[in-house]
């Protein structure tokens, strides 16, 4: 999400250019300023005004949002483990079908989520090719918290392995070389060397998969279903609550939008404070 | 979420929508009428909006269906609408509270309630007291949703035949609550869910070679009410007023009456 810091200031305005075009591009960008700020502050103005907030603190508001964070937090976990390596090999590999590879990954990202809960139905619902052997095993999918956690892995996955297969790409191979020439084994220098180089890319790419995933609607809804507790995440609460009682829809809204500030802040926080870079 | 379309019948699923095209933008006698219905209503309302146009030459009848909670928040925020149709007196009941009706509604067709079972029947549901078995996936419609507050009130009556335990039985089988009844009634069609409660006329054509029926005890089953009536704010008072008489007529009750619905009368 943010390497962007770096790319704005190499690409200043040029100097002298007429000030009719830089004072329309400050005005787009206060446009866009408005246009964004002006929907979450009426969230906020609603929330105060009606004292919605109290349906902050209702067992659906709560449970939604715990739900939420236990299935991001796994699947982050399982991109971070599975993902990590795979943009690895994808950024240095070349190998026959790597780009066949490259556009599969990035499928999720345009396909709209409710085609890929669809998708995920048919693959691993009861009538699905998978399920059926899993049925045999005694393992059912649909309407667990597993089946949560696997829409947000699908939509999110290529936001995560994209951005660090970008960074692994980055870092200098002749580093890595270097490390390797001075008696470093593999895995030291991918985790001391190329991690570390890429770390501001990793982290990025974490927060728009966690950002993804959070948000992810669709694909839950048909692939999941929605119960309280259990696969009804803090979107799917929202929208179960918009069609019964608009204040308590909107007080979620602005829990999960405190919510997912509150993580973003933590993370550039710690990374800045970490390693110094402003990822 | 309201899209006007052709036909209807096969849609029933994901569609949401039907109702006819007129042509672009035949203003000159014709004009639209917007009616926001039950989604129990999908497909009797698709045939009943064919004939309307067709007994008025140049008029675009647009259709949304969804569940009747969720159109009494639309209206109340200001949807714009010409007529609504709910399957609950209480949706009615509070859009006429709220000053949104004009005039008086109407009760123009009762329905019931059924259970569906996939038909290969994996959780071996054969009578109404099955559904209460350990691991069976119900579903449900979500909350305040007339087809799950109807099949809350049938459990609610099931005590003394059942026991104490029946009701809280079930309802610990609850695995999903869908945003309305075809939405549910569809999770037994794609065979996700072992059961699912809804109307005998969600029990169309174009499901029957996936769903079985399990009928529910006529003393514990409830009597479903649609009302129907004009909006204050319709922008086609004089096609709101045709559209709820063709609904009510004998002609819309025959065709309401194909569709499983039982005659208001």
């Amino acid at each position: 999400m943010k390497g962007r810091d770096k790319v704005g200031s190499s690409t200043r305005l040029p100097r002298g250019s007429d000030t009719l075009t830089s004072g329309l591009a400050v005005a787009s960008l206060a446009l866009l300023a408005g246009f964004v700020s002006l929907p979450l502050l009426n969230l906020i103005v609603w929330t105060v005004d009606k004292g919605a907030w109290r349906a902050m603190g209702s067992p659906v508001a709560v449970d939604a949002l715990l739900l939420s964070v236990r299935t991001t937090a796994m699947t982050m976990a399982i991109l971070l483990l599975v993902g990590t390596p795979a943009a690895y090999v994808l950024a240095r590999a070349d190998f026959r079908g790597s780009r066949v590879i490259n556009i599969l990954i990035d499928i999720p990202v345009v396909l709209p989520p409710s085609a890929a809960g669809i998708a995920l139905l048919l693959a691993f619902g009861r009538l699905g090719l998978v399920e059926q052997y899993l049925n045999v095993v005694g393992i059912t999918l649909s309407f667990t918290t597993a089946a949560v956690v696997m829409a947000e892995v699908f939509v999110a996955a290529p936001f995560y392995v994209r951005q660090a297969a970008t960074g692994f790409g980055a870092v200098d191979r002749r580093i890595e070389e270097a490390a390797l020439v001075d008696g470093a084994s593999r895995s030291t220098v991918f985790f001391k060397v190329t991690v570390p180089l890429a770390f501001p890319a990793l982290v990025a790419g974490t927060l728009t998969a966690w950002a993804r995933a959070l948000g992810e609607f669709g694909a839950t809804i048909i692939f999941a279903g929605s119960f309280r507790g259990v696969t009804q995440t803090i979107s799917l609460a929202i929208f179960a609550e918009f069609q019964r009682d608009l204040d308590a829809a909107v007080a979620l809204s602005v829990l999960v939008l405190g919510f997912a500030f509150a993580v973003i802040l933590a993370v550039r926080n710690l990374t800045t404070r970490s390693t110094g870079y402003r990822a | 979420m309201m899209v006007s379309g052709v036909a209807l019948a096969g849609v029933a699923d994901c569609g949401r929508v039907s109702g006819g095209e007129g042509g672009g933008g035949g203003k000159q006698q014709g004009g639209t009428l917007t009616f926001l219905g039950a989604s129990s209503l999908i497909d009797a309302f698709g045939v009943l909006a064919n004939r309307f146009e067709e007994q008025n030459p140049g008029v675009k009848v647009k259709q949304s269906f969804e569940s009747s909670s969720t159109l009494l928040a639309q209206i109340q925020r200001g949807a714009p609408a010409d007529v609504f149709a709910s399957a609950a007196e209480e949706e009615m009941n509070r859009a006429i509270k709220d000053g949104l009706v004009k005039g008086e509604a109407e009760v123009f067709v009762k329905n019931r309630e059924i259970v569906m079972v996939p038909k290969d029947n994996p959780a071996n549901i054969n009578r109404f007291r099955d559904v209460a078995k350990p691991d069976v996936k119900l579903v449900l419609a979500g909350k305040e949703v007339p087809a799950a507050d109807y099949a809350l009130e049938i459990l609610g009556k099931s005590k003394d035949e059942y026991g104490a335990e029946f009701e809280k039985d079930v309802l610990s089988n609850v695995v999903s609550r869908e945003s309305d009844v075809r939405a549910s009634v569809n999770r037994v069609v794609v065979g996700d869910a072992d059961a699912t409660f809804g109307y005998a006329s969600d029990y169309t054509p174009d499901i029957r070679d996936n769903v079985k029926v399990v009928q529910i005890p006529p003393d514990l089953n409830i009597v479903a009410t649609y009302p129907i009536a004009a909006l204050e704010d319709a922008k086609s008072p004089g096609l709101a007023k045709k559209w709820v008489e063709l609904v009510t007529s004998e002609e819309g009750q025959r065709v309401l009456k194909k569709w499983n619905f039982k005659p208001a009368a």
